[in-house]
């Protein structure tokens, strides 16, 4: 909250040239900046962009690949993350990860219990040492409870408080342990206005209070009501640090939110009429984790032959609502039909996958010790169950085999790479060989509707263009497909028709080429507006 | 954090007088058993129901203990109660050095780890002839003895076990209880988090496996002392199970109830009896239906469903 008014303000953390590789993935590039003294940064950047991976490099779950992270001149990259919250750094969790058996007091207090020092041996009295360390500790962790205001909730245990206390909990805990560097990841996620409101609060009287605060945050109107400054990652690369205001109108940002702005070149392949006979219908469906509500009275439609485009920011509802479908997550209200039929009265996903509606599951999921044969195997088998029973299983004879052949060639002719690959373990391609397997996985169930979970996540744009064009001909085939899409730009390119998802609810649904020209898609993804965030305009106004 | 309350210790205590007056020997002699075979368990109990780790070789320790203590008493000529403080000292260190190996595992890996040091520590106590007596074991050892005073009967064993035993659950009530106690319940829920706030998970799980390996050590020293006679069978992969049941029947995180637990067990051990080597196939029903049934242990469940019982009984009578 505090501005920069200090004339030679104190370096804290400088992050100096970190990179990340997993494997074939880089995750950071040469990423560099500094933080100040009682500063408060936001770190941003769509999904994918590495904004986790940089909170766990600081606070030491990642040892970064090269590059170094100094804390007041001392360097302390790799160091156990334990060390590291001994240094001053503390952090919370995306997940939260409160301890569910222990009281909201005794998960406080559990946050001051290492800097206590206290020893196994004085821990077998009740008396003397351990005791007045308990007392002390006690004592102070009604204070941080009473400064997130969780005071009348000390005795319930932790794992009954909503999500937004929760929050709160996490923060008082990581306080407890002295440190005076927060790194908060995702403070708002799930929580409602109120809830944010309250944490909004307590951030602004943390940085009262003298603390150096990082969040790492999607909520982008929470952003900017705490931020002194932001700093914005895009696929691993730091692509604007600035003060709100200059970020927030920086053309680089919201491209990159959008996604990649320059022509796929796709949208004059979209010739063939999709006919207006629905195959998947949505009806009023809601999704609620716990307390948290994903997805709210969502109408969506897919007609045969169409290929529809879900979009919005992370945290939107998209995948919830595609897993829906799906089968693995049981939704609270509304109606899934496919075809007719009702697939919310199916009992498993296996079960969805064989009536024909497959899914390219987000991050790809493939089977990373099997060869890409054999990953296609896999998806041929509820192909196999289908055509001849359990004894297609248990028994494949070698006319059926011919089958599977057939369909492989199919895959083959779809992806050529796959097959020169195709006795390749799966966990050797590249991001973009192995998206293009998931697919081909996926087809080899021979479904009618193709679900594709963030098919262009960590891709570079000329594989994300290569893989959008597939999509095309596997239209042109007649297969319907649902498209969940962080990258807008890419995806409204290719669809017929999408849906616009922010924070749960559709707030805008139209020709893809009207959404993609509409100028208030971008405030539904980055809802700048501190007061009044603009996806909350946009919701009124469709309700 | 409440306090430990004092009832249970006095209650306790009423319930052992009680047994003396009723000069049974044969109960005291199997009471004596619950008090030494409860401080593996509590131990147990501290490393699986509080901080989560599970181990399937905890008959080692008890063997350890049981061994290294006359071992050390009659090849350092040492004072039997020192050689019983040094061996569990060496036990401690041998665990706190086996947590260094096995505590990079987690889960199935850890069972399996823990496991198979269980089996060589049983393997050696076999082998090693001439310091064990192999599958013969050893004989004529010493009972125990404090200023010229010989603890040989049932009886006069009796109120040293006992007294281990209520120091043992002591010290664990007071260890769960204190601000260590919250650490070790957090790595059981979460050790990532423990280790963003400043404590090394690792750490605290090797602490706590070098605790329980004392417990155990100590137990089997007593014991060693109390039978007089020591051969590998009572040390074997089955008694880790065993322990297991106990602590699971008591309800993992609760001291107390582990030495129901205990005597639980040791009950249906003398009524198994005419089982002979087949009881084993009713621990083992008793252990998956324990897992599965009575998650917070028998006793919880048991009153759970007479609590259930009677609010329908009254229900109805309304």
């Amino acid at each position: 909250m505090t501005a920069q008014t200090v004339p030679a303000p104190k370096r804290v953390i400088d992050i100096e040239a970190v990179t990340m590789a997993f494997g074939g993935l880089t995750a950071l590039r040469d990423v560099s900046f500094s933080i100040f003294e009682n500063e408060t940064v936001s770190l941003i950047g769509p999904n994918g962009a590495g904004k986790t991976t940089l909170l766990n490099v600081i606070a030491g779950n990642l040892r970064p690949s090269s590059g170094r992270v100094v804390l007041r001149g001392e360097p302390i990259q790799g160091l156990p993350p334990n060390e590291i919250n001994a240094r001053g750094i503390g952090r919370t969790f995306q997940s939260v990860e409160i301890f569910a058996t222990l009281t909201v007091l005794e998960n406080a207090m559990a946050g001051g219990v290492a800097a206590t020092a206290i020893g196994l041996a004085p821990s077998f009295l009740p008396w003397g040492k351990a005791r007045r360390v308990q007392n002390d500790l006690a004592r102070r962790a009604r204070e941080m409870l009473d400064f997130v205001g969780l005071s009348a909730a000390a005795d319930m245990p932790g794992g009954t408080l909503p999500t937004g206390q929760q929050r709160l909990l996490g923060i008082a805990r990581v306080m407890m342990s002295g440190a005076r560097v927060l790194l908060l990841d995702e403070p708002g996620a799930g929580l409602n206005e109120t809830e944010k409101s309250a944490l909004i609060n307590v951030i602004s009287r943390l940085s009262d209070k003298g603390y150096t605060i990082i969040v790492v945050e999607h909520d982008m109107a929470l952003v900017a009501q705490v931020s002194d400054r932001i700093v914005v990652l895009d696929q691993g690369r730091l692509i604007a640090d600035g003060l709100p205001d200059a970020v927030k109108h920086d053309p680089v940002v919201i491209q990159a939110y959008l996604g990649r702005s320059h022509d796929h070149g796709v949208a004059r392949l979209r010739t063939q009429v999709a006919r207006s006979e629905k195959l998947l219908e949505i009806d009023r469906l809601s999704i609620r984790y716990g307390g948290v509500t994903a997805l709210d009275n969502a109408n969506v439609h897919v007609n045969k032959g169409e290929i529809v485009a879900l979009v919005g920011p992370n945290g939107a509802g998209k995948s919830s609502l595609v897993k829906a479908v799906a089968g693995f997550v049981k939704p609270a209200t509304g109606t899934i039909r496919y075809d007719g039929a009702d697939l919310r009265a199916l009992r498993s996903p296996d079960a969805v996958t064989r009536k024909g509606v497959s899914l390219v599951p987000e991050g790809r999921a493939l089977f990373p010790s099997l060869t890409i044969t054999d990953n296609l195997a896999l998806g041929y088998y509820t192909e196999r169950f289908r055509n001849w029973g359990l004894r297609g299983l248990i028994a494949p004879g070698l006319n059926r085999n011919d089958a599977f052949e057939e369909r492989k060639e199919i895959a083959f002719r779809l992806f050529p790479i796959l097959k020169e690959r195709q006795q390749q373990q799966a966990g050797m391609l590249s991001g973009g060989q192995a998206q293009m397997l998931a697919i081909a996985r996926s087809l080899m169930s021979n479904p009618r509707l193709l679900l594709l979970d963030e098919p262009s996540l960590g891709l570079a744009p000329k594989v994300i263009d290569e893989i959008l064009h597939k999509l095309l001909e596997l239209r042109a085939g007649g297969l319907s497909i649902l498209l969940i899409e962080q990258n807008a730009q890419a995806a409204l390119q290719i669809a017929d028709r999408a849906y616009v998802l922010s924070t749960g609810r559709i707030v805008a649904d139209g020709a893809a080429d009207s959404i993609l020209a509409d100028p208030n898609i971008a405030s539904a993804y980055l809802g700048w507006d501190e007061n009044k965030p603009q996806a909350e305009t946009l919701r009124s106004a469709v309700s | 954090m409440k306090q430990q309350g004092i009832w249970p210790y006095l209650l306790l205590v009423a319930g052992l007088i009680g047994l003396q007056f009723s000069g049974s020997n044969y109960l005291t002699n199997l009471a004596n058993f619950v008090a030494i075979q409860a401080l593996p368990a509590i131990g147990l109990s501290l490393l699986m129901g509080y901080t989560g780790q599970i181990s399937l070789g905890h008959a080692a320790f008890y063997g350890l203990g049981a061994y290294g203590s006359v071992l050390l008493a009659t090849l350092l000529g040492v004072n039997m109660w020192l050689a019983m403080v040094l061996a569990a000292v060496l036990v401690g260190i041998a665990a706190w050095a086996l947590g260094w190996l096995v505590f990079r595992l987690e889960g199935h890996y850890l069972a399996m780890a823990t496991l198979g040091f269980g089996i060589i520590v049983h393997v050696i106590l076999v082998e090693m002839h001439d310091w064990t007596g192999g599958p013969n074991g050893m004989t004529g050892i010493e009972p125990m003895n404090l200023f010229g005073h010989e603890f040989y009967s049932d009886k006069q064993v009796f109120p040293i076990v006992w007294g281990a035993c209520i120091l043992g659950i002591f010290f664990a009530e007071s260890l769960v209880r204190s601000p260590v106690g919250l650490l070790m319940r957090g790595v059981s829920e979460n050790g990532r988090v423990v280790a963003s706030l400043g404590a090394s998970p690792d750490r605290m799980k090797r602490l706590v496996l070098m605790v329980s390996g004392i417990y155990a050590a100590v137990a089997g020293a007593l014991y060693a002392r109390y039978v007089g006679y020591l051969s590998p069978g009572p040390f074997d992969v089955g008694f880790s199970i065993k322990l297991l049941l106990m602590v699971a029947i008591g309800g993992f995180a609760q001291i107390w109830g582990v030495l129901f637990g205990v005597a639980f067990v040791a009950l249906v051990s003398e009524l198994l009896k005419p089982l002979g080597g087949y009881d084993i196939i009713v621990f083992g029903v008793l252990l998956v239906v324990a897992v599965v049934y009575c998650r917070d242990g028998l006793l919880q469940t048991l009153f759970a469903g007479v609590r259930g019982t009677l609010r329908l009984a009254r229900k109805s009578v309304s």
